[in-house]
């Protein structure tokens, strides 16, 4: 299902009632506010009446409110690193990492049996 | 020469009209800009439709009668008809909130 993305881009101050009436129909108070609407007749005519306001897109789907606050976002500038999960070894896995898991795993051993020492 | 009972052209009791005759180059190149963006709204909407299947009365009847801003003819993108004028043109800016609403047409016949 595919929307009107509408964007109000000049402002209805002095237009006459009726077209002021269409754009607060169509939801849009404020300029440059984003409202979707499917692809109907009916829409389309309310967008016929205030053509000359609005920028009209064709979108596959309707943004909530917080994904369009999102996409106006500039970058944070940094990211947080998340835990990548381990790799997990099986029979299909190539020798060559199996072995240097075999390789750390008794030194993990060692070092808990240090902690323990230490404890 | 100072003070407040200087002599200015509207003081001086000529009529004084401030706003131009015509429009400069780059209220034209707005003005054309205004107009193609609002034929690129009526394409969204009768592309849109048309994917669906259906029209609307009031879209067919705007793409038959209403010309797009690249079939429009100069004289009809910066002036329009006024039957006061002389020779019956006066400039688009005339128009109350003519940034904001749609001349396009001539009345038959001009």
């Amino acid at each position: 299902m595919s929307y009107f993305r509408i964007t109000l881009h000049r402002s209805a101050i002095g237009l006459p009632k009726r077209t002021r009436g269409v754009l607060a129909a169509l939801g849009l108070h404020r300029r440059s506010q984003v409202v979707f609407h499917p692809v109907e007749a009916q829409f389309a005519g309310m967008i016929m009446k205030v053509k000359e306001l609005v920028k009209v897109e064709e979108v596959d789907r309707a943004l909530s409110k917080r994904e369009l606050q999102d996409s106006r976002k500039p970058p944070a500038g940094f990211y947080v690193e998340r835990a990548v999960d381990r790799i997990r070894t099986g029979p299909s896995s190539s020798p060559l990492l199996k072995a240097a898991l075999e390789a750390q795993q008794p030194q993990q051993q060692s070092q808990t049996q240090a902690e323990e020492v230490r404890l | 020469m100072f003070g407040p009972f200087r002599i200015t052209n509207s003081l001086s009791g000529g009529l004084l009209w401030k706003i131009p005759w015509r429009l400069s180059p780059t209220q034209k190149a707005r003005q054309r800009k205004r107009l193609r963006a609002v034929d690129q709204v009526v394409e969204t909407l009768s592309n849109a439709l048309a994917k669906k299947g259906e029209t609307l009365k009031a879209l067919e009847r705007w793409k038959a009668e209403m010309p797009t801003e690249a079939q429009m003819l100069p004289r009809d993108k910066y002036t329009m008809f006024d039957r006061k004028a002389k020779r019956y043109r006066k400039g688009i800016h005339k128009l109350p909130k003519w940034t904001r609403v749609s001349q396009r047409i001539n009345p038959p016949g001009f």
